[in-house]
């Protein structure tokens, strides 16, 4: 099947798949033809509202008594009963999720978490995420080629939730592809019809590889973010369920997102030579650029809501009920709101994004991501010199939400 | 330093709009200092003690909040 944005044509019929290759690969040009066309779209495929504009995006994210979050508890309205007993393991874990929760329980577990992700509290870290990204970067910078997603920017991140949480010894391996499997469902990879079937998998092996950890902690605690989930679960703060939940939400949303967007800022960089050498000139220039990156290239396309109730945006009623996809990746090349949306400019000020979401769901490792992303484009460019990509052709993971590269095979001078 | 966070000191919070995205931390953890406004994001609706405006500043994600000594006017965060 063709896709009528292929080659930026003007939306005479909006396509309304967006797994097509030619979305998955270029997502900008997609969501800029539909913003210009109608920047709240039904999309009929899918069956729910497309929303493609900075100032839509941003009020419904920040709009909660309309727009819930409750994802697990809107799919259950879809599944008949024994469905829903099929991914029990999903059901259970996952609508435990901060994410996929509404206030007041959402407001009782970023606040229990908030404390230890804030930019002060992340600044702590700094020194071990340096001497992390330079010691990778000791092992490859003499080989004078990597793939940034499996070398690097999995390790990365990877390496410093599993430190915080107290597990550091975690096999990788299996933490990827659980990790992945969970992926499917999470970010949405809607040409997979068993991919719930899939998270259920992975969430159970995950939380089967967690669950001695979280035993010790309730022994013997320690200094570190299990610890504290057992903490609370001791003082009535968290259900059981809430503990292993939260610990399986940290291992997968302390690495995957933040691994992507060190891979798509990387190939941004190597795209944009000239910006890769002012970083390498003024390092001081960084976190401006992860800022820009973010909203350039962003690992997370789009976050969807839940109508409460009927509802009016733009004039268009949004019904209760309806579910919107909210474009995060369209609301960041909104011409309305950015200077020529379209450029690179690490420079860039002010740079009001919504790469993390905006709202009481604004990503709670946004300020750790934010320093990651600074510590490994401050070792990249400092370390590696005239980066060029080493293949044909680049291959996204085709999804509805995440911007992920499948690797991102590079070479540089030794 | 020991009275900075001294609970009989008056401090004073001003949020920076530009940077503020309508987390609401900080009105879910200092509800007397801060309030939302219609569009969503925070305002400062009165001054307080020194440790829970403290509080509601370093839990902003965005580090929108600065918080300053009512009298003296002297920046206590970030």
């Amino acid at each position: 099947m063709t896709c009528p944005f292929a080659h930026n044509q003007a939306p005479a019929t909006l396509s309304d798949d967006l797994m097509c290759q030619e979305v998955i690969d270029d997502p900008h040009s997609y969501y800029r033809g539909l913003r210009e066309a109608e920047p709240i779209h039904w999309n009929e495929r899918w069956g729910g509202w497309v929303l493609t504009g900075y100032d839509d995006v941003v009020k419904v994210l920040r709009d909660r008594e309309h727009f819930s979050s409750d994802r697990m508890g809107y799919l259950a309205r879809e599944l008949p009963a024994e469905k829903q007993a099929d991914y029990k393991p999903i059901f259970d874990v996952l609508s435990q999720w901060m994410v996929f929760r509404d206030p007041p329980d959402h407001t009782r577990l970023r606040i229990l978490l908030n404390k230890f992700f804030t930019p002060r509290a992340v600044e702590a870290f700094r020194p071990r995420v340096r001497g992390i990204v330079n010691d990778l970067l000791d092992d490859l910078a003499p080989k004078g080629r990597m793939d940034v997603v499996r070398d690097f920017a999995y390790l990365t991140p990877l390496t410093v939730i599993l430190e915080l949480l107290g597990a550091p010894s975690l096999d990788r391996d299996l933490i990827k592809e659980w990790s992945e499997q969970i992926g499917v469902f999470f970010f949405i990879r809607a040409d997979m019809p068993e991919r719930r079937a899939i998270a259920c998998e992975g969430v159970k092996s995950m939380c089967e590889y967690l669950q001695p950890l979280v035993e010790e902690r309730r022994r013997k605690p320690q200094d570190d973010l299990l610890s504290v989930l057992v903490q609370a679960e001791q003082e009535g703060g968290l259900s059981e369920q809430e503990v292993i939940s939260t610990a399986v939400l940290l291992v997968f949303g302390g690495h995957e997102t933040t691994m992507n967007l060190i891979a798509n800022g990387t190939l941004a960089l190597i795209e944009h030579p000239e910006a890769w050498a002012q970083l390498k000139k003024s390092p001081d220039l960084v976190p401006s650029a992860v800022e820009e990156l973010l909203r350039f290239d962003g690992s997370v396309k789009a976050t969807v809501r839940w109508a409460r109730e009927d509802v009016q945006l733009g004039g268009t009623t949004i019904k209760g009920g309806d579910r919107l996809l909210v474009a995060l990746s369209a609301a960041n090349r909104d011409p309305r709101q950015f200077e020529h949306p379209d450029t690179l400019d690490i420079m860039r000020s002010p740079n009001p994004h919504v790469a993390f979401a905006h709202g009481i769901h604004v990503c709670l490792g946004a300020p750790l991501a934010r320093m990651e992303g600074q510590e490994a484009f401050a070792g990249l460019t400092r370390r590696l010199s005239n980066p060029r990509i080493a293949g044909e052709v680049l291959h996204y993971f085709p999804t509805v939400v995440s911007r992920a590269l499948k690797e991102l095979p590079i070479e540089f001078d030794t | 330093m020991s009275d900075v966070t001294s609970e009989s000191r008056l401090v004073r919070a001003t949020v920076d709009l530009n940077l503020c995205v309508g987390s609401t931390l900080c009105v879910q953890l200092a509800p007397d200092q801060f309030a939302l406004t219609e569009a969503g994001q925070s305002r400062v609706c009165g001054e307080g003690s020194c440790k829970t405006i403290l509080e509601a500043a370093e839990a902003c994600p965005l580090m929108a909040i600065t918080v300053r000594d009512s009298a003296s006017g002297e920046v206590l965060f970030p």
